[in-house]
């Protein structure tokens, strides 16, 4: 039998919880399916006075909608692109850095210090390694073509606007997937080096018995004994990359793309909130919805794949 | 259980949501507003807000003619705030209106009070301008005299009836313009003369980049006011404020001009703000590794534009001279106007006396002769009404004016003498999309490398056409 | 012949030994070359940042770049300090940030400690249900809780940055958890001897939860340090915006010279808090993570 001043008492202590979670988290849901079925919903005009009709039109026209196609597109490449090769780079660092000793805290630490850094802020001097000052197109002559293009130049290539002016879409995902990946390192090299730590050394010492080669160590014992870490990794980093937004502000600034065509970079986290800007929250709710059934779809499909190779 | 999760949240969420969506009830709202037959009562307190984006010194010469206000009505209190730049106060009034927290009186842009406009929430101003009421006790009316509509600057005052219904909005509170600075002292050495057309500014721009190659003759700010004010300039359709708004730009006279443009940017007769990355003035200004010898930028930003007089003996490194912006054909002059006006806003809330009394501080400040002097000296804009020479102070500063310390001034009257060309763009629920799909377009054009100038311009135009529309 | 044999397996056996140390050593070496070129190009960019910092500007719009400062600009900072207003952000994060985390503190350990000792009706229910919230995407409810924070009237204040995240279900479970690890016969034995729940709480289980507790602070703190998109939505005013917002409008209104130099100084002085934190609570902050799993 439940204590009744047990019970009491429960709920007192969770009613600052629940009361937020009801204001801030459950009536959001609700009120974002609802703005997002009614036409062209806007605050302001329902203010002014304007009435909607219950409809799909939202979802229609986000669907329908070229940038949004963009946005999905753009968002779509980030993932495919950062997610293994930040993983595989991931897993390197972790397999190596747990087969050292001395060092080994002081390389973990550096390699965790991306994680405490401001997106935002670092993404700016990323923006300045690759950004071209003062450069004159007649002239094709710049005052400071940016490290990385020193770089290129030292090895006998040819600079390039990676990201000014008169760059191409393929050259700002290059600069965003090397910014993403360095930014997820940290995380994944956290958690995989954890679970390598954990790895009982038994495993190992057989292996070492056996002779068998460095390599295949790698591919038949540890990968499979930290693939559930690795699916770890794999799912919040496409979840992440699903809402890449504040990455791309840092490089490009709230344009989310270079000087000559804003927006180029957008993604659907930045549609939503175009639109949330511009007084359209039906749109912007439906985006948001599509975005998370994008999101709940992809997760299960890594689920259901990683199943099959994840030894538990 | 993932599953299960999300079987619950699905069906929970679906069925509240329809709930939800039941609850949509319907106001009317109607922005015109009815003087009172009784009125203004000068006795009842009323509290009015006022937004603006005004710096310190800015706000001290307000404060002061807040009390002068108060002098003649004590009864009304007036807070202000400013809330930063332009971008700012747009973003924050936005959502004050939807809050049901506007202030009162706000600055404002045409394409702001468009997007006000679609909460019903800016109180039309024909009935207060006409209202001949008188005010107990004072000696005024509640609406404007006939002398008192005949001083404001036309332009300016027909500012407030660019919505596309004929009535008035806004009233102008001071204004700016773009002008062209050029560096006087590099023009006179080379015998070069200040362009007044276009095609003279393109001459000029080849004799300079002669001269000085690695050089940008020509800085440009704002991509989009170029874009707008060539459309003005040249005659052709930009947007319309009639049947709710149209975007008319998609047309092949602009895409002629826009095809001018990036043959010049491509010759490196000019940059712009964007492309260059910071206000072109510092280019003007800093006669580092690349110079410009012109700038077209606001006429609010003289200060800015002032050339260094950090060398050691303290001179100033050249003379800056000020002109009117080229222009297309002399008989079509035109150029764009800037600068805050002032609308009054309701919501469910405000009370008439609230917004008689936010009418009158308005009609005070938009036709103080001493205010829109002192705002003018203060700030670089320009006055609103014609007598305001009358005051001697301001007339004494006007003719100072020179291309050194008192560039200001000399800027300020240059934006007087070109008073009756200028002109706003039709302001329309969308109208700021146009503005800047305008000047995106421009970038676009200028700059991207093609084989097929046409069909990039083509598919710039047809892309900013299909944005504005969604 | 069968010593021969021996003698030769022998020296078979040597070789081996050497050939294997030899690749051994040459692994080693490969692993830490591989490592310390990944840490350079982990730590480059923050280089990059200090020196930049402190150069001039001609020097740094130098075609041919300097990998060491020719002139030492330590003005820059100062500057930057006083073109970013960094002050006045530093302080309205510090005070969101901590506001934000002794209230969040203290709902979690109610929360927490109700459900992890507890007896009620729909208990499990209800922690189901908190935990399915868990699933939806953040970007939903900003939407609406814009909306909601506006008709509060909480525009332009610091309570619109702080209340609607005051809750995380995350660091509600995570307590739970280390609550439950915790006897209950303490408990028990408490209630006998009278101890009221609060000062069991305080007594007994914080203390024994502390770890996790530090680790929810530190992640909080950096929440609101690292904050961007609701900042930007619902307080972006010159009073209240926070250090991020701050840095980026600083220098992307294109008002005054692309002061790069400047710029870099902002950022590392915007880094450096962090980083000196970082190195003090190592311990806590990766352990916070690795469970939190925030940041993909």
């Amino acid at each position: 039998m439940v204590d009744s001043k047990q019970q009491w008492k429960a709920w007192l202590y969770l009613s600052p919880a629940i009361i937020l979670l009801l204001v801030f988290t459950v009536w959001p849901i609700f009120n974002t399916l609802r703005m997002a079925f009614l036409n062209g919903y806007g605050n302001m005009a329902a203010m002014g006075g304007a009435t909607f009709d219950l409809g799909i039109q939202n979802f229609l026209k986000v669907i329908e909608y070229d940038k949004f196609i963009d946005c999905l597109k753009t968002t779509a490449i980030l993932c495919v692109a950062t997610v293994p090769i930040s993983t595989t780079l991931a897993l390197l660092i972790a397999v190596a850095l747990n087969s050292i000793k001395p060092l080994q805290k002081t390389l973990q630490t550096i390699f965790f210090l991306p994680y405490v850094t401001n997106s935002i802020a670092i993404g700016m001097v990323f923006a300045t390694m690759f950004n071209i000052v003062g450069y004159n197109p007649v002239e094709r002559a710049a005052d400071t073509w940016g490290i990385i293009n020193n770089v290129i130049q030292f090895f006998g290539g040819e600079a390039i606007s990676w990201i000014n002016q008169g760059s191409t879409y393929t050259a700002n995902i290059a600069v965003m997937i090397v910014y993403i990946v360095w930014n997820a390192l940290p995380f994944k090299i956290l958690i995989l080096l954890g679970g390598l730590q954990s790895i009982n050394k038994q495993y190992y010492d057989a292996a070492k018995v056996d002779g068998t080669p460095k390599a295949r160590v790698l591919t038949r014992i540890t990968i499979p004994l930290l693939s559930p870490m690795l699916a770890y990794v794999i799912i919040t980093g496409f979840i992440g990359g699903f809402k890449e937004y504040s990455s791309i502000v840092g490089i490009f600034g709230e344009k989310m793309g270079p000087p000559d065509d804003a927006g180029r970079l957008n993604t659907m986290v930045g549609f939503v909130y175009d639109a949330l800007e511009k007084d359209r929250q039906g749109l912007a709710s439906a985006g948001a919805l599509i975005l998370f059934v994008i999101i709940l779809i992809v997760t299960l499909f890594n689920n259901k794949v990683i199943k099959k190779h994840v030894h538990y | 259980m993932l599953k299960k999760i999300i079987a619950i949240v699905l069906t929970v969420v679906m069925a509240l949501g329809m709930f939800a969506l039941t609850g949509c009830g319907s106001k009317s709202a109607n922005n015109a507003f009815v003087v009172p037959s009784e009125g203004f009562n000068p006795n009842e307190t009323v509290d009015i807000t006022f937004t603006h984006t005004m710096g310190a010194k800015l706000q001290e010469v307000l404060n002061t003619y807040i009390e002068e206000f108060n002098e003649i009505y004590p009864n009304i209190n007036i807070t202000h705030q400013s809330a930063g730049g332009w971008s700012d106060i747009n973003g924050q009034i936005n959502t004050e209106i939807a809050g049901g927290t506007q202030p009162n009186i706000a600055y404002c842009y045409p394409d702001h009070v468009a997007m006000y406009n679609i909460a019903k929430s800016v109180v039309t101003l024909d009935n207060l301008i006409a209202s001949d009421i008188a005010i107990e006790g004072k000696d005024e009316v509640i609406g404007l005299t006939d002398e008192q509509k005949a001083d404001f600057i036309e332009s300016y005052y027909n500012e407030g009836l660019v919505y596309g219904d004929n009535q008035m909005y806004t009233m102008p509170l001071n204004k700016s313009t773009e002008v062209l600075y050029y560096n006087k002292t590099f023009f006179d050495e080379n015998g070069l003369t200040v362009p007044t057309t276009w095609d003279e500014m393109w001459d000029v721009c080849k004799k300079i980049k002669e001269i000085d190659p690695e050089c940008y003759p020509l800085g440009y700010d704002a991509e989009d006011n170029w874009f707008i004010t060539l459309c003005e300039q040249m005659e052709t359709d930009f947007t319309s404020a009639e049947n709710g708004g149209q975007y008319l730009f998609n047309n092949d006279e602009n895409k002629a001009f826009v095809k001018e443009l990036r043959e010049m940017y491509q010759k490196g007769y000019f940059t712009t703000q964007e492309l260059y990355g910071s206000y072109t003035s510092n280019l003007f200004v800093e006669q580092t590794d690349t110079n410009c010898y012109m700038c077209v930028g606001s006429s609010g930003g003289a200060s800015y534009q002032m050339s260094n007089n950090d060398t050691a003996d303290g001179t100033y490194a050249f003379e800056v001279g000020v002109a009117s912006i080229p222009q297309y054909s002399a008989n079509n002059r035109k150029v764009i106007s800037q600068g805050p006006s002032l609308c009054i806003l309701k919501g469910a809330n405000t009370t008439d006396q609230q917004i008689l009394a936010s009418w009158l501080f308005v009609k005070f400040l938009c036709t103080n002769i001493d205010f829109q002097a002192e705002f003018s000296m203060t700030s670089g804009y320009m006055p609103v009404i014609k007598s305001v020479t009358e005051n001697a102070n301001y007339k004494a500063w006007l003719e100072k004016g020179n291309g050194y310390e008192y560039l200001v001034a000399k800027c300020v009257q240059v934006g007087i003498d070109g008073r009756d060309d200028y002109f706003v763009s039709p302001a329309f629920n969308g109208s700021s999309k146009a503005r800047e799909q305008a000047g995106a377009l421009l970038l676009k054009c200028l700059s991207t490398d093609t084989e097929d100038v046409d069909k990039l311009i083509d598919d710039a135009f047809q892309e900013a056409l299909d944005e504005c529309e969604y | 012949m069968s010593t021969k044999t021996t003698v030769m397996q022998e020296r078979d056996v040597k070789k081996r030994t050497l050939v294997q140390n030899i690749v051994k050593a040459l692994g080693k070496t490969g692993t830490y070359a591989f490592l310390l070129i990944m840490a350079l190009i982990i730590l480059f960019p923050f280089y990059w940042m200090i020196i930049s910092s402190l150069k001039t500007l001609p020097e740094y719009r130098q075609a041919i770049p300097t990998f060491w400062p020719r002139e030492i600009m330590w003005s820059n900072y100062a500057k930057a300090f006083e073109e970013a207003n960094l002050g006045n952000l530093f302080m309205n994060t510090l005070y969101v940030g901590l506001v934000s985390t002794i209230i969040s503190l203290v709902i979690t350990v109610l929360s927490a400690f109700a459900f992890a000792r507890l007896e009620f009706k729909g208990k499990e229910t209800l922690f189901g249900a908190l935990l399915a919230t868990m699933m939806i995407p953040g970007e939903l409810f900003t939407i609406t809780n814009y909306i909601t924070v506006n008709q509060l009237g909480w525009m332009h204040t610091f309570t619109a940055l702080i209340v609607p995240f005051l809750v995380s279900v995350f660091y509600i479970y995570l307590l739970r958890q280390n609550f439950m690890q915790i006897p209950n016969e303490l408990y028990l034995a408490a209630k006998v001897d009278g101890t009221s729940d609060i000062k069991y709480l305080w007594k007994v289980m914080i203390p024994l939860a502390l770890p996790t507790l530090i680790s929810i602070t530190i992640l909080k703190m950096m929440g609101a340090w690292n904050s961007y998109i609701w900042p930007k939505l619902v307080a972006n005013d010159a009073a209240h915006q926070m250090i991020t917002n701050g840095l980026r409008n600083a220098f992307t209104d294109t008002s005054g010279q692309a002061n790069y130099p400047v710029q870099m100084a902002a950022v590392a002085i915007v880094s450096a808090p962090l980083f000196l934190v970082f190195l003090c609570l190592r311990k806590y902050i990766m352990q916070g993570v690795s469970r939190s799993g925030i940041k993909g």
